[in-house]
């Protein structure tokens, strides 16, 4: 597989008249990697996944997808696939005319019927689209994304919307596309599902990216927490701890196996019990609360 | 294009409001005027009653269609969707705009037939053609330019009526009153030259050398149209 990157963005700058909604943004996507693009509200991501996309043109910067200017559609396009935010499908054409309509205008070839089946939408594919529920609509625009099984994929926000049994439906056809080599770009508000499937996170805020990596490299840079309840004082605690107003001991580490360890085996030698134990691996979740605060 | 064309007709006969906009009102006004043509032909002539005719369905059945079209679609980010395929900007504009002309076309001339089946024929139908095709596209490029400044379709009934009641207006009165007073001021407003052009195609009597310079008004209006149009369309709703 070639190692040229699929997407390549160089200090892209995006302003909307005085205001900057992305500032000096640089990063890659690699051939066959599910590559997730988080922030909170406003961060810039749709604003830069439009930039890949070729729906907006950049203030300043390049951004580079195939090689290719996102804006040379007949060549890009073919090759990838785009689920936008919002729906973006004509009301009165049913569920099977615009999967069709967008199919075609994509040149990439498919049976309509195998993707409407794909997204779960075969009892649908007579309905006027503005008969669909908002969940519906979104497995329509999924259906117009995955068409023709095309090589790069950009989710913005896929699973918003969806009930349980459809978000699980999308991530088994997007993890069916990548066992065939898709490259997926995707922005989401579950981090949940980045941290599941991402090979590579990148975090941005306020226009910009703080933190991009692995989700191992991501959590690596903050502590683990051990943390319990004493049912008795203690005089002395075997590792620096804090203890919060209702009692609670906490005890934040790097060496989580190690200073566990070294806690159960002081408990048991001391007689202490620790209520409430619990003791986990840094989550996606503290990384994004502390570039945020 | 085709496929974008074909799906924009099947939107057009699946909405109502559209379907009388751009099928039923022209025609009926359309059918009037055929039906009354002694009455309008003793006030302008039968060149006149074509121009009416084709300004008619020209500014409702095409411009109107148009504008409300584009400016849905933009809203709905249907357009948005468009892009977001292979499709170029220009092969999208002309499938969205192509059922509309279609129709208008296939309704002037059956309009025209009728007339002269009960009115008599045009003398020169070649020009009346020129005409018909001059004003379609005037009408195409004031669409596209009015479409930047629509922010839905509701906004299009208010936006389109100084073009529509203009041109109606203009064609009107050169239609009418004719060119011999105010000539230039009647052939460089939009419709005027080509109200006479169509006039001067029906009733005859004109040099075609003469009625063939009656373009260039028109085309200079679709040049101002189509230039304001690259300034003004917008793709996606204003954020």
């Amino acid at each position: 597989m070639s190692t040229t990157p699929v997407i390549e963005v160089d200090r892209l700058k995006l302003t909307y008249g005085d205001f900057p909604a992305v500032r000096d943004l640089s990063f890659e996507v690699r051939p066959g990697e599910l590559y997730a693009l988080l922030g909170t509200n406003g961060a810039g991501k749709t604003s830069t996944l439009e930039v890949v996309e070729g729906h907006r043109r950049q203030t300043s910067g390049t951004v580079r997808v195939f090689g290719r200017s996102p804006g040379d559609r007949r060549v890009v396009r073919p090759r990838m696939g785009v689920m936008l935010q919002e729906s973006g499908f004509s009301p009165d054409l049913t569920v099977r005319e615009s999967v069709r309509l967008i199919g075609r205008l994509t040149r990439r070839s498919d049976d309509v019927d195998r993707v409407l089946d794909l997204v779960g939408l075969t009892d649908r594919a007579g309905r006027k689209v503005a008969q669909l529920s908002g969940g519906e609509k979104r497995r329509l625009d999924f259906a117009t994304a995955v068409y023709g099984t095309p090589e790069l994929i950009v989710l913005d926000e896929p699973t918003t919307g969806l009930d349980i049994q459809s978000r699980d439906a999308v991530w088994t056809t997007v993890d069916r596309l990548r066992e065939n080599g898709a490259t997926i770009v995707l922005t989401t508000h579950y981090l949940e599902e980045a941290q599941q499937r991402a090979d590579r996170i990148g975090l941005m805020h306020q226009g910009t990216l703080h933190r991009e990596g692995t989700v191992s490299e991501l959590t690596r840079s903050l502590p683990a927490v051990i943390q319990f309840r004493l049912a008795e004082p203690v005089p002395l605690l075997p590792l620096p701890a804090a203890v919060g107003a209702d009692g609670t001991v906490v005890i934040e580490t790097f060496a989580l196996q190690k200073d566990l360890h070294d806690l159960l085996g002081w408990a048991q030698d001391q007689a202490v019990e620790l209520r409430d134990l619990q003791a986990g691996p840094t989550r996606l979740d503290d990384v994004f609360r502390a570039i945020t605060h | 294009m085709l496929s974008i064309a074909s799906s924009e007709l099947i939107q057009i006969l699946r909405n109502r409001l559209v379907l009388v906009t751009s099928l039923i009102i022209p025609f009926a006004v359309s059918a009037f005027f055929v039906r009354q043509h002694e009455t309008f032909a003793d006030i302008g002539s039968l060149g006149y009653i074509a121009a009416i005719v084709l300004f008619t369905v020209a500014a409702f059945g095409l411009y109107a269609t148009a504008v409300t079209t584009l400016a849905s679609r933009r809203q709905n980010l249907f357009l948005k969707r468009l892009r977001s395929t292979a499709a170029g900007d220009s092969t999208i504009l002309a499938g969205l705009l192509l059922p509309p002309t279609a129709i208008a076309v296939v309704q002037v001339a059956a309009i025209l037939t009728a007339l002269a089946m009960v009115a008599g024929g045009p003398a020169n139908v070649a020009l009346l053609v020129l005409a018909v095709l001059a004003t379609l596209a005037m009408m195409i490029g004031l669409a596209l330019a009015t479409a930047g400044l629509t922010n839905s379709p509701e906004h299009a009934q208010v936006t389109t009526l100084p073009v529509t009641l203009g041109v109606i207006a203009v064609s009107s009165w050169v239609g009418i009153s004719g060119t011999e007073n105010l000539a230039w001021l009647k052939r460089l407003l939009p419709g005027g030259a080509a109200t006479e052009l169509a006039r001067n195609a029906w009733n005859g009597g004109v040099a075609v050398a003469d009625s063939l310079l009656l373009l260039a008004p028109t085309l200079g209006w679709v040049v101002v149209a189509v230039a304001l149009a690259t300034r003004l369309f917008r793709w996606e709703p204003r954020r």
